[in-house]
């Protein structure tokens, strides 16, 4: 994984002057969604490496063992072998990025990934997900619980109600808080960007919680009713961006939400390449949270591989 | 009227990087542009053209090297549909006329290459006088049937049109893609949509036509004329609103996807831009040719030369993406900085994809450092202070004038400029009015220019004497002078010309002006048309009604200067004085009432259609009607607020002259001046005033020609009557909507919306 992010000193002349031009940002959004076409062995490849980027996520109110143990199962052999072999990839060892689940089912998520033999880290929610509407001190207990049952990532939500009154001083405190509780373990917030009121609102969450030592920005919890856009995504992108330029530091991003079909990660994918660069495609520093996105993207790599639409059973579940 | 010369020089942009396209210019420095994400077209470009496909194998590259490299493969955009489409031409492209493909015998073809690769696509014909007879032919004949249509029966036409569009998209926009260089997906997600609206657009009108158009006639015949390097779009923005009102058109265009009806013979269109940077620091740029030849008289005449090397100095930077290969006839996107506003770089027009940056104190002198560039086409604004960005929008000299935005286009919203880049339309009404004629006038005759010598027209006035004593009675005695900045000053010639009576006998003297008094005069009224600018209309309204009263004081004397010089009855002279009074106060008052409209563009969001004035305008008045064509030019003239260099009639200026004692008491000084003299010589020093940006003329049709001639070079809007005579007693020919339209100039004012 990259170095942590340590932070920066909060400067607020940072995100005092910026205007996000929401017109230009909504065409630019749509061109970048038809700009680009993957097609044939170019399209086997990039969805392949979307799986690569695939944060492969339960949150529901009815997970247990059993449903979070197939899932780590899946994210270790996300693709089927014998379609990986007819494209020579079965040695590459393809696997998501990571398996995030609910700070509960870390303890399973750990062992499930143990007994399959997989090192990708558990990365847990935290601070009262999704809404984050509970006491600064239970929000930062429960990171500390988390990192101990062995979670490598956190995904923090913010306090969307510091966003909303102003309060970037009081947000860049309480991530700095996360940060430390997080300890080695990385630090991914979640803005919750359908909550957050405008594309500023969005830039001047994006560069504080970057600001506040946060490894990744990602977009929602998917428990919005807005979740990944890629107007979103442009502006969180740019305020990367921005970041980088001033300091140097490169901060990873993570939509999450509403991202289910293979052609829709292809448009993510792009977006990143155009707009961050290559050295942004790595797990490291892109993910993509979704449930899912993986049954579609091998979906389609079958079609590719045999020429054939699946049917529904020739995929194992997940 | 001039076309643009912006749009000819289009760039094919295989650079990743639509950004630069930015032809107008981008205020940046005090002003701070939104900061995250204000650039709506910085995205890479996209390699999507039909000769990618051809390139590479799509075998070779594994799965397993494109995982790790996560390079683009090529985007399979085949070609076949339109080089399917080309085969079925034969290896010959005809001339479309009438239905029909014509390939008649014995001609020389042109061969049409892909600008990309240089491979062979078609050949075109080389049209020869007779196939334009052919064509100009059966065009007149079609367009007796089509302008019979009802306008809904049109409507359904163009419909069917706009249906075969969607219907066909692919094979246009291959071909198109083929024949321009252009990528695909500006065509597909551009050109073909746009395509389909102007046909929809202008549907519409044709629909309305009975009511919406009803001062209005079709020309007739349109001829087209499209440089080599215009798309299948531009054609579709001037061809849209001529078939919607009635026209029959010909168009031409060396390679038009199913379109093209003629091809060139000889090229007498503006040359194409060529800029080569062998090195990254060297922006070189010349002329790809000679001047057409229409331009080279007056661009003679004191404007720059055209044809030079550009090389800046060093001092510039100049940043470029990518490598810019001699070969290519591609160029790269470039960002100039440090460029003087003085540098040819930064007066010249440059073509995209090139932004020039240049750093601005204050507003007003960004204001200035615009407007003093001779070109008028279109200009960004970025600026979150929404009081600070409609000032510089209202402020900046342009056709189109985007907010916090960039290049936004829509059948709705019209499309042309002032100054260099020529004052013709497309798009919305204004689209529509290039080719209307107002009802009941006849067309003007189409005829082949005369042979004149340009050099000698109005040279010089002839001397005059005076002929005798003056007879005119003493309460009738005409003020004595040129009117200029407010009040009659001697003329520079120290001579006077005589008017004669109607019985023969002299009847006056009125000063003789010259070039001297033209060049005061327009001076006088530039400092004047600033103020009138920025005068409330309703008070510009007030003071024509105030002129209006105070010439009914007048209209007994006016009356009998009107029998006593043109011989006409006391009654008729009366009308002619009463309906003088009548179109000063029409003006003012339908100037005031009409305001600006607010139209809708789908999500792109709202713009302003609004009328500003064209500046300083220069009336030539018909010898005919003397004070009744005088006012009715007048009065929409300055209602609009513009502000006037007029001569009067030759026959008879005194009424005007009378008229201007009470303009000297009621309006600004220099707002109007008027200067009597030898018509002839006085059109030519306005014509060729680089300083005179609009010219009114009303007087021969050798004269028209000349005015037309030496429009040439300047690009100034002119309206010339071609030496027809109009009658100014009827209210569609002397006080008709074509006056409102020549009086201001159009601008298209785009807001850019939303941030919620």
């Amino acid at each position: 994984m990259a170095p942590q992010n340590q932070g920066t000193e909060l400067d607020l002349t940072w995100i005092s002057e910026v205007q996000v031009n929401q017109p230009a940002v909504l065409r630019r959004a749509e061109q970048i969604q038809t700009r680009r076409t993957m097609k044939k062995d170019w399209q086997a490849a990039w969805l392949l490496k979307a799986v690569t980027f695939i944060d492969l996520t339960t949150l529901s109110g009815d997970d247990t063992s059993s449903n979070v143990q197939r899932l780590c199962y899946k994210a270790k052999y996300p693709i089927q072998e014998d379609l990986l072999k007819a494209l020579d990839m079965q040695d590459i060892g393809i696997t998501t990025a990571a398996v995030c689940v609910y700070p509960a089912r870390v303890c399973d998520a750990v062992k499930a990934l143990k007994d399959v033999g997989c090192k990708i880290p558990v990365a847990s929610v935290a601070t009262g997900f999704p809404a984050g509407q509970t006491h600064l001190k239970t929000r930062l207990e429960e990171i500390r619980l988390a990192v101990e049952d062995g979670a490598k990532e956190i995904d923090v939500v913010i306090n969307r109600s510091l966003v909303l009154t102003g309060q970037w001083e009081v947000l860049y405190d309480e991530i700095r808080q996360f940060r430390k509780a997080c300890g080695n373990a990385h630090l991914k917030t979640i803005l919750a960007t359908g909550e957050l009121g405008s594309l500023t609102n969005v830039y001047k969450a994006s560069m504080i919680a970057m600001m506040a030592g946060s490894d990744f920005i990602k977009t929602s919890t998917g428990k919005e009713a807005v979740n990944a856009t890629f107007p979103v995504a442009i502006v969180m992108v740019r305020a990367i961006r921005d970041f980088f330029w001033k300091t140097g530091k490169k901060i990873g991003f993570k939509p999450a939400g509403g991202i289910r079909t293979a052609k829709d990660s292809l448009a993510w994918l792009s977006l990143i390449k155009e707009e961050l660069g290559d050295e942004w495609l790595k797990p490291e520093l892109f993910r993509i949270g979704a449930s899912t996105l993986l049954s579609d993207i091998e979906r389609q790599i079958y079609h590719h591989v045999t020429g054939r639409y699946a049917a529904y059973h020739d995929l194992p579940m997940a | 009227r001039a076309t643009e010369g912006g749009g000819a020089r289009r760039s094919h942009s295989q650079c990743p990087w639509a950004a630069a396209r930015a032809a107008g210019l981008e205020l940046a420095g005090g002003m701070a542009a939104a900061a995250a994400a204000a650039a709506a077209a910085t995205g890479a470009g996209e390699a999507v053209t039909g000769e990618a496909a051809t390139g590479q194998s799509m075998g070779k590259s594994s799965v397993q090297s494109i995982f790790f490299s996560l390079d683009y493969g090529p985007a399979p955009e085949s070609p076949s549909t339109a080089l399917a489409w080309l085969e079925t031409q034969g290896p010959n492209l005809g001339h479309f006329v009438n239905g029909k493909w014509l390939k008649p015998d014995g001609q020389g073809t042109i061969t049409c290459r892909d600008p990309s690769s240089g491979e062979f696509l078609a050949n075109c014909f080389q049209a020869k006088n007779e196939d334009v007879a052919l064509a100009v032919d059966v065009a007149k004949r079609t367009f007796e049937e089509w302008s019979q249509l009802s306008g809904a029966t049109r409507a359904q036409h163009l419909i069917r049109l706009a249906d075969a569009i969607h219907k066909h998209q692919k094979l246009l926009w291959t071909l198109e893609s083929l024949a321009s260089g252009r990528v695909v997906r500006e065509i597909r997600d551009g050109d073909i949509p746009l395509a389909h609206q102007l046909l929809q657009y202008y549907a519409c009108w044709a629909q309305t036509q009975e009511q919406a158009l009803s001062g209005w006639q079709p020309i007739g015949v349109a001829v087209i004329v499209l440089p080599p390097t215009f798309s299948f779009i531009e054609m579709m923005w001037r061809v849209s609103p001529a078939l919607a009102v009635g026209e029959s058109g010909l168009a031409r265009e060396p390679l038009g996807p199913g379109w093209g009806c003629l091809t060139p013979t000889t090229t007498t269109l503006p040359a194409s831009w060529v800029i080569r940077s062998p090195h990254p620091t060297l922006l070189s740029s010349h002329w790809d040719g000679e001047p057409p030849e229409e331009l080279e008289g007056p661009a003679g005449m004191g404007s720059p030369p055209r044809s030079s090397r550009l090389q800046p100095p060093s001092s510039v930077q100049v940043f470029q993406v990518g490598n810019a290969s001699q070969k290519s006839p591609f160029f790269p996107p470039t960002l100039v900085l440090g460029l003087a506003p003085a540098s040819p770089c930064t007066q010249r027009e440059v073509p995209w994809p090139v932004v020039v940056i240049s750093p601005f104190r204050t507003a007003k002198e960004a204001l200035a450092m615009i407007n003093g560039t001779p070109r008028g086409g279109n200009a960004s604004v970025w600026s979150e202070r929404i009081t600070l960005a409609l000032d510089l929008a209202y402020g900046v000299r342009m056709g189109t004038v985007w907010i916090n935005s960039h290049g936004l286009k829509d059948a709705v919203a019209p499309v042309g400029g002032c100054k260099e880049t020529g004052s013709s339309w497309h798009g919305g009404p204004d689209g529509l009015y290039e080719y209307l004629w107002p009802a009941g006038l006849l067309p003007r005759p189409v005829a082949l220019p005369e042979a004149m010598d340009y050099n000698k027209f109005g040279l010089s006035a002839p001397p005059v004497l005076p002929s005798g004593p003056d007879t005119s009675p003493p309460s009738q005695t005409a003020p004595y002078g040129i009117f200029l900045a407010g009040r009659f000053q001697n003329p520079s010639s120290r001579s006077s010309r005589p008017i004669l009576g109607s019985s023969g006998t002299v009847y006056a003297h009125v000063a003789e002006g010259g070039a001297k008094d033209i060049r005061t005069a327009v001076e006088a009224a530039h400092q004047a048309a600033a103020l009138w600018v920025s005068q409330a209309p309703g008070k510009r309204v007030s003071m024509l009604w105030a002129l209006a009263d105070a010439l009914s004081q007048r209209s007994q004397v006016l009356a009998e200067q009107l029998t006593e010089v043109m011989g006409v009855g006391i009654t008729e002279a009366q009308t002619e004085v009463m309906l003088s009074i009548a179109r000063l106060r029409a003006w003012g008052a339908r100037v005031h009432a009409q305001g600006a409209g607010l139209h809708s563009a789908g999500h792109q969001g709202p713009f302003l259609r609004l009328r500003e004035p064209l500046g300083v305008l220069a009336i030539i008045c018909p010898e005919e009607w003397p004070l009744l064509a005088f006012v009715s030019l007048l009065s929409p003239a300055l209602a609009h607020g513009n502000a006037v260099v007029m001569v009067p009639s030759g026959a008879c200026p005194l009424p005007a002259l009378q008229f201007c004692q009470d303009v000297a008491s009621l309006l600004p000084p220099g707002l109007v001046n008027v200067v009597p003299g030898d018509r002839d010589h006085l059109t030519r020093c306005l014509a060729l005033h680089q300083d005179v940006p609009a010219l009114w003329y009303f007087g021969s049709a050798q004269g028209s020609q000349f005015v037309e001639w030496a429009s040439a070079g300047n690009l100034k809007a002119i309206w010339v009557n071609g030496g027809q005579s109009r009658s100014w007693d009827q209210e569609p020919e002397g006080a008709g909507p074509e006056l409102c339209l020549r009086a201001a100039r159009t601008k298209t004012l785009w807001l850019s919306l939303g941030d919620i």
